[in-house]
């Protein structure tokens, strides 16, 4: 069981026996509020067909690369990874002569579901993107927009992607919790949700939140006030958490509930990891100390268009760098991303994630991956394919602390595989097989023969 | 700029007046895509004198003191052109003073002519040139004068301020919905305007009343479309929009052509009998406003098997169809291989093709005796997005593919050293 499920457990527990008059030993302390769930994961895999791929070149996500490899899956699961491997099961073979196989590709950075296409000028006025009544709306969980109808679900999918997470954008500071998905259909975002990844929020400084607040008068307008107004916040949360600490030991009175407290508070436990939108070397300084001085963890940077200039800061705290292939200079804190970013960090040992942040880019990660390794080259970074494809594989696994769950091809691991048509890194790569769970989401030879989501079916514009 | 030449700019730098003395140039073993034959050309020469191409030819001979380029086998390929951009007219797009693409308000409309704000010092030109782009059409954003945005230009980077290729190519006018601005409420209202625009151009002398849609300095753009001079460039995306502009061609005798055109595949066959070109963005496949719900990755594939000519513009959207225009371009055209176009189709839509379109007539685009000498020397498969350009010629020079995000990557190679393991 997740710990996050084994905490809900135990909060259902503690629920189920609260309304006796005596317990009769120790009760377990009360599960901690900010660890409920209250839109739990329905998802159930499809229907698995055992596989085994043969003869591909593997890029196994952990650095490794393997030529004529085989991958057998199992039940769901990655059951072995090497040359010639016995099939005892009898599993389907098929044959991957001159084709690839990674782990699924991994976007830590979507507004799949919110940022619905087509956009229309009702989204202008009130978008789910983001709540925009407070700087702080902490107490927003974005799966409660998400809309499974969004077409770009289906178009990550067919383009190797099986895993998601969707963020909140970025106008707020503190902008709410997150959810990871697999991209397969579904008429609820609880039946795509991955159960068991660890809780992601969202926070943001530098352009973005102060424009919202001039805008908006209803927050800061300076990186100094974001700045002061996310410690105000976090001091505040710390008192809280302490009488949350205080009623578990048993030396306090209940607490009221207070959802945006209680996110913060998960924040200062360690529960609740960060996924920071910042620009500017100076903002993740900024924040890295912030994040010191109220003794919380910052999982990733996102954006993090600078951290090639203070590589050493984010590597000395573990914090990951999500990052784009050739995004730049669309806004001013964008005006110094290099494409070279991710060699340079890679190479500096920093932990490097490609992200997307756009349902076009998002199917493509492969190829950002690409532009940025063709951009260190031409520096003297080169880096090679079997660590490129950590950036869009194991790495933005560990963001989402899923790191021994996916994004690895190794026994244990769950099967989630992309069998590619050619060198992912290519342009003219197509995702043949898209397998999730060990079973296959996509595949190219049987393409569905109608659209996938409803908002597409039926529409003449559409059809051939 | 080979390092002899950078060294001899350095040196004298304050001779500001110095012109750069073109000297022949070879490119050997070059794997030449001429676009003038579906193969390219192995072990090619290719040489270049005062701006032209003088020869292609396999195994051929280096004329004596040229300054030589060797290709070594790999790729070279005319210099890209994107067919649709506003490279040279932004900077910082979230920033309204650093934009000069749109007359968002004032007296112009179809008279806005974006040559004048051109900035060849932009960080963007030289990001762009540093991924293979020789040429682009720069065009106005939507104005206040519906349906006109205003007149393009095409531009040549070459190294310096002045990137003007040539002025007032085309007038661009907008036709449909937008999710973010709508500036007339109905497009019925924009296609009538636009129709009465032309009818008012037609008539003889200068408009007297009061109720004259085009003032003086836009009836002039207008009868420039009118007389054939240039097209009417038709920033459009749904079916029925695209087949009201090959009516409207065919009612006022107009070259148009379609720019963006998320549909046009669903009218192939009557924009190839109407000899309307479409520029399109093959990296496309979700539909960003409700006119482009038809939108399809192979719409570049159905158009160019119905014989439509193609070119590929405003690739990956507002952010990649500026600040990486060089590339996106690219990388849309190997998009569109990979969903079925011939490669060589792909090629002309970054080379030829935007010519024939926003520049007909003219010698440029391929690699011939007497065209253009705008050449890229590849370090891979041009349309491979992870493929550098490695030497490049503009107008026979050969110019810097440097850029500031090379240089800072350069300047923070040395704090991207491997953590020591403890």
């Amino acid at each position: 069981m997740s710990r996050l499920a084994r905490k809900a457990a135990a909060a259902a527990a503690l629920l189920a026996v609260s309304g006796m008059a005596v317990a009769q030993s120790a009760p377990p302390p009360p599960a901690a509020p900010w660890n409920l769930d209250p839109f739990p994961s329905t998802y159930r895999p499809l229907p698995r067909s055992d596989l085994m791929l043969r003869h591909a070149t593997i890029l196994d996500g952990a650095g490794k690369r393997i030529d004529d490899g085989d991958v057998l899956m199992h039940d769901g699961r990655i059951v072995a990874v090497g040359t010639h491997l016995p099939n005892p099961g009898g599993a389907r073979e098929v044959d991957a002569t001159g084709r690839w196989v990674t782990p699924g590709v991994i976007d830590v950075h979507s507004h799949d579901g919110t940022y619905v296409l087509p956009l229309t000028t009702i989204d202008r006025e009130s978008s789910d993107v983001a709540e925009l009544n407070d700087p702080n709306v902490a107490d927003t969980w974005i799966e409660t927009a998400v809309n499974p109808q969004d077409t770009a679900f289906d178009r990550a999918l067919q383009h190797g992607v099986t895993t998601l997470q969707i963020l909140p954008g970025s106008s707020p500071i503190f902008s709410g919790r997150s959810v990871v998905v697999h991209p397969v259909h579904a008429n609820t975002v609880a039946a795509m949700k991955v159960a068991g990844a660890q809780q992601g929020f969202k926070m943001a400084c530098g352009e973005n939140p102060k424009e919202e607040g001039a805008s908006s008068h209803r927050g800061p307008t300076s990186r100094q006030g974001e700045i002061a107004y996310i410690r105000r916040a976090f001091l505040d949360a710390q008192d809280y958490r302490r009488d949350w600490d205080k009623f578990r030991a048993g030396t306090g009175p209940a607490p009221k509930r207070d959802m945006k407290r209680e996110a913060l508070a998960g924040i200062l436990a360690g529960d609740i990891h960060i996924n920071m939108h910042c620009y500017r070397a100076d903002d993740m300084a900024t924040m890295l100390s912030v994040a010191r001085e109220f003794g919380f963890h910052i999982t990733a940077f996102h954006h993090a268009v600078e951290v090639y200039k203070i590589p050493d800061l984010l590597r000395a705290d573990g914090v990951c760098a999500v990052v784009w292939g050739d995004w730049w200079g669309y806004k001013m804190e964008a005006l110094d991303a290099i494409r070279a970013e991710a060699p340079l960090l890679d190479r500096a040992g920093v932990c490097v994630t490609m992200h997307s942040d756009s349902p076009a880019e998002g199917q493509r990660l492969n190829i950002e991956a690409a532009k940025a390794a063709a951009a260190g080259r031409r520096v003297g970074a080169v880096v090679p394919e079997e660590r490129m494809i950590r950036w869009i594989t194991s790495n933005p696994a560990r963001v989402l602390g899923l790191a021994d769950h996916v994004g690895t091809l190794a026994p244990g691991y769950n099967a989630d595989v992309v069998l590619w048509s050619a060198n992912p890194f290519s342009v003219y790569a197509k995702a043949d097989l898209v397998i999730v769970d060990g079973a296959i989401a996509f595949d190219r030879a049987a393409p569905p023969r109608t659209p996938v989501s409803d908002f597409e079916l039926g529409r003449r514009a559409v059809q051939p | 700029m080979s390092p002899m030449l950078r060294t001899l700019l350095a040196g004298t730098a304050l001779i500001a007046a110095m012109p750069v003395v073109a000297e022949p140039i070879a490119i050997i073993h070059a794997k030449a895509w001429t676009m003038q034959s579906a193969a390219p050309v192995s072990d090619a020469t290719i040489v270049v004198d005062k701006g032209k191409v003088v020869s292609v030819q396999a195994g051929g001979a280096v004329p004596a003191g040229a300054t030589v380029i060797d290709a070594a086998g790999q790729n070279v390929t005319p210099g890209v052109m994107n067919a649709a951009t506003q490279v040279g007219l932004v900077e910082v797009s979230s920033a309204d003073d650093t934009r000069d693409a749109a007359a968002t308000g004032g007296a112009l409309g179809a008279a806005f002519d974006v040559s004048a704000a051109l900035n060849g010092n932009s960080a963007l030109v030289d990001v762009a040139r540093s991924d293979g782009m020789s040429r682009a059409l720069s065009y106005p954003g939507a104005s206040e004068n519906v349906p006109f945005a205003g007149e393009a230009a095409t531009i040549r980077l070459r190294e310096g301020a002045d990137i003007l290729d040539r002025e007032r190519v085309a007038l661009f006018a907008v036709i449909g919905g937008n999710a973010w601005r709508k500036a007339a409420a109905s497009r019925a209202a924009q296609w009538g305007i636009l129709r009465a625009a032309l009818d008012e151009a037609k008539v003889p002398g200068m408009p007297s009343s009061d109720q004259a849609i085009l003032n003086r300095r836009d009836i002039v753009a207008v009868r420039q479309v009118l007389a054939g001079a240039i097209p009417l460039a038709i920033m459009t995306n749904r079916e029925s929009d695209v087949r009201a502009a090959i009516k409207l061609a065919a009612d006022y005798h107009i070259r148009v052509v379609i720019v963006g055109g998320a549909e046009a595949w669903r009218a192939a066959d009557a924009l190839a009998a109407a000899h309307i070109a479409v520029v399109l963005d093959p990296d496309a496949n979700l539909p960003n406003t409700f006119d482009q719900l038809g939108t399809r990755q192979d719409n570049a594939v159905i158009l160019a098997h119905a014989g439509v000519t193609i070119a590929f513009g405003r690739v990956g959207g507002a952010l990649q169809e500026n600040y990486n225009a060089g590339l996106a371009v690219r990388e849309g055209a190997g998009i569109a291989v990979s969903n079925g176009l011939p490669y060589g189709e792909a090629l002309k839509a970054i080379t030829v093709n935007p010519m024939a379109i926003w520049r007909p007539g003219l010698a440029a685009g391929a690699i011939a005796a007497g065209q253009d000498a705008d050449l890229v020397v590849w370090d891979g498969d041009p349309l491979e997005p992870s493929t550098n350009a490695v030497a490049m010629l503009v107008e026979g020079r050969q110019v810097s593919l440097d850029n500031r995000q090379a240089a800072l990557a350069r300047r923070y190679l040395g704090a991207a050293t491997a953590p020591t393991q403890p």
